[in-house]
Formats: structure tokens, sequence, C-alpha cells
């Protein structure tokens, strides 16, 4: 995936995977698993700091829980904002990052954030497929 | 014995009558053969050719399955002709390196596994790591010399090398023409055009477009004389007092597959 860049940017799907289950699984263990996406892209992928996705993630899942809580239910549609919010929190705090490090670049940051979230969100509806099915079967199980 | 005889004797007279041409008997038993002898030939020749088609089919299968498996013997023979031929390249770009650079005298050569994994940081990841005694902080070069980044992070078998537009990056950097120093840095505004900063030039500096820039060497922690790139513009900063350029680097980071790692080297006074 990382090897494909569409409009300049390569799409990023781990926040797509921080978000989307949280939209099922509710507050608690969508932050739970957020947070256990975060610590695996921690360890995988470079950062400005060592915990970036320990510490977005879990805000992830949990923004994502309350939204299909309190105003769309889960679905692609509930799905596709949910990632609205995990690209804003992610590459928000980047930007947020960089400006602490005085290497501010607010403009550039913003441009990356929106081409990134808008190359990645397709990505949304086979991931949401494919939670939907894991959570209907082990719903019913 | 009588009607025996008779008969005899009309089928000897029959078969007299025009010696040139066939007798009528025989021309009445072969056109009532004909067509049965037809079928018996034609039904003979197919089967022939279904034993044919039969042997031909299972030779073909036979020398079908000796061919592919020649085939995939050749093409082992060309993957490791291939690797070969890649490794080949690699050691004699190594074996130039070195000569060129004798004060680089510990290099490791690298291939690259993986280029950026996020738009927000500009790596490559490496084939190999500490085991080969690559460490945090080692230089990465290119076959040319050209500085491709530093080792970020080193596991067993493989390391991260952070480039030289990523944030992260922060070198001492001198010009080739005028002697001037700065600090060559990574920016994110200029990171996605593969470009870098060269902030903290003297005042009287004169830059031009196309100046080379080079390592200074100055604290020892990397190697002097490694080209960064070369003078692109110079600009003024936000506050109209300072100078800085922007570098763009000699290394093409998209067409990178081997790189090297110096492990040490001597300091250049």
């Amino acid at each position: 995936m990382q090897r494909v860049e569409i409009w300049g940017v390569i799409p990023f799907i781990y926040p797509l995977l921080a978000a989307v289950p949280a939209t099922y699984e509710g507050a608690v263990p969508g932050t739970i698993f957020a947070m256990g996406v975060g610590i695996l892209c921690d360890q995988l992928l470079p950062g400005p700091i060592p915990c970036l996705y320990t510490l977005i993630f879990p805000l992830v899942g949990l923004f994502s829980a309350l939204l299909s809580k309190s105003v769309l239910r889960a679905g692609f549609l509930c799905s596709f904002a949910a990632s609205a919010i995990a690209f804003f929190l992610t590459d928000g705090f980047r930007c947020i990052i960089l400006w602490m490090q005085s290497k501010a670049a607010w403009e550039a940051g913003m441009d990356v954030m929106v081409r990134e979230f808008w190359v990645t969100l397709p990505l949304a509806v086979p991931v949401t497929v494919v939670y939907r099915k894991i959570f209907r079967r082990t719903q019913f199980d | 014995m009588f009607a025996a005889a008779v008969i005899s004797v009309a089928m000897a007279a029959l078969s007299t009558v025009g010696a040139t041409s066939s007798s009528p008997l025989v021309d009445l038993a072969n056109t009532i053969v004909s067509p049965f002898r037809e079928a018996y030939t034609a039904a003979a020749a197919w089967v022939g050719d279904k034993q044919r088609y039969y042997m031909d089919t299972t030779e073909l299968e036979s020398e079908n399955a000796e061919l592919k498996r020649r085939i995939a013997e050749m093409e082992e023979k060309i993957r490791d002709a291939e690797a070969a031929l890649a490794e080949n390249v690699l050691l004699h770009d190594l074996l130039n390196l070195r000569e060129q650079r004798r004060d680089l005298s510990d290099i490791e050569a690298a291939m690259i596994t993986e280029h950026a994994v996020t738009n927000w940081t500009s790596s490559l990841t490496l084939n190999k790591g500490t085991a080969l005694g690559i460490e945090v902080g080692d230089c990465v070069i290119d076959q040319t010399g050209a500085l491709v980044g530093v080792i970020s992070q080193a596991g067993v078998n493989w390391s991260t090398v952070l480039t030289l537009v990523d944030t992260d990056t922060s070198l001492g950097a001198q010009m080739f023409r005028t002697k001037d120093l700065g600090v060559a840095k990574g920016d994110f505004s200029l990171m996605t055009r593969e470009r870098l900063r060269l902030d903290y030039l003297p005042e009287d500096c004169k830059l031009l477009s196309g100046d080379l820039v080079m390592t200074s060497g100055l604290g020892g922690y990397y190697p002097s004389g490694l080209v960064i790139g070369s003078i692109e513009e110079v600009l003024l900063d936000d506050s109209g007092a300072a100078s800085y350029a922007i570098i763009a680097p000699a290394v093409d980071f998209d067409g990178l597959s081997e790189v090297f790692v110096i492990k040490s080297f001597e300091i250049v006074t």
C-alpha cells in the first residue's frame, strides 16, 4: 500500500483501523482496541515522538464510539465521519508536535491532512464491510 | 455331381470371357464388397488416427513436462544470475567508493526494503542492522558518495534511515565554493518537494544557485565532505533579517535501491 502514491500522498489506513471498529464496539472496547492499534503502529512506524499513535488512537476510538452512539448509527456514513475525526486528530497532533519543535508547518500540514484523508477514505468501505461482518458474527456467537 | 460339374464349367467359361477386363463374377463380387471395403478402410484409418493421436498426446505431455522442468531450472539460474549481477554491481560500487573515500574506514552495503511509510516522515528501511554493526546515528550514502540520511533506528537485521529531507534531520553543512558554514535542516513544507533548508548562514555569505553543499564534519558526528546537494534558491526568512537557502539533494530518493552505511570514519582536520 505504501508504494501506491495518489495525489502526492500514500494512503494511510491505520487511523481507519482505530476508528471504524470503535463505531461498532462502543466507547470502552473501542478505545482499548484503538490503543492496541496505536501501540502496534508505534512499534512499526517512524514518528516525531515514540508514542504518537498510542496517545492519539485511543482518542480516535473514543470519539468514534461517541459519534456512533449519539449522532450517527454505525455504518458507512458513520465510518466516513469517524475517519474524518481520525485524520483530524492524528494529523492535527502531528502539526502541533511540529509547532512545539519550532518547525511549524500548519499550511503544509493541513494540505497533507486533507489529501491523505480523501485518498484513504475509499478504504473505509472495505474496512467497514469486514469489521461489520466480524462484529455480527461475534455478536451472534 | 453333374450339376457341380456344370457350374464349374460355366464359371470357367465366364472367367475366360473377355480376358482384358474383370470377369462379371469378380466384378459383381467386388461391386458388392466395395462399400464395405471403404467402410473398413475408413474405420481402420480412424482407429489408426486415434492411436497416433493418443501416442502423440502422451509423447507431447511427457515432452511438455520435461520442457517445463527445464524452463523452471533455467528461470532459477536466471534468478541466481540476476542476484549475482546485482551483488556484483553493489560490490563494484563499494570498491569504487572505498577507493574514492579512504577516510570512510568501514562501510556496509545494504538494500532498501521499504520507502516512506507515512506522509509525515521521509524514511527508508534497510535490510541490515545491528548484527552487522550498524548503529543509530550512522551516515548513509549512495554509490556516488552523496548523503542519503542518518540511521534513526536499528534492529538485528533491519534499520531505518531518516532521509535528508525529513523534519528531524539536522546536519552541519559547508559551502564548497565559499567555505561558509550553516545548518542543513529538514522542513515539512519542503519535504513533499524533496528539498531541505540551509539555515544560520553568515550575514555576508554570497551564495549562488547551483553552489555545492557538503557536510562540514564539525563536531565529529558525521564525516566531512559528503555531498548534501546544491543551492536552489536563497530567500529571506519571515523576519526579513536573515537569509536561508533551499537545497536540492544530490540523491534521487525515489530511484534508490542500494545504499552504503558508514559504520566508522576517520576525522579529517
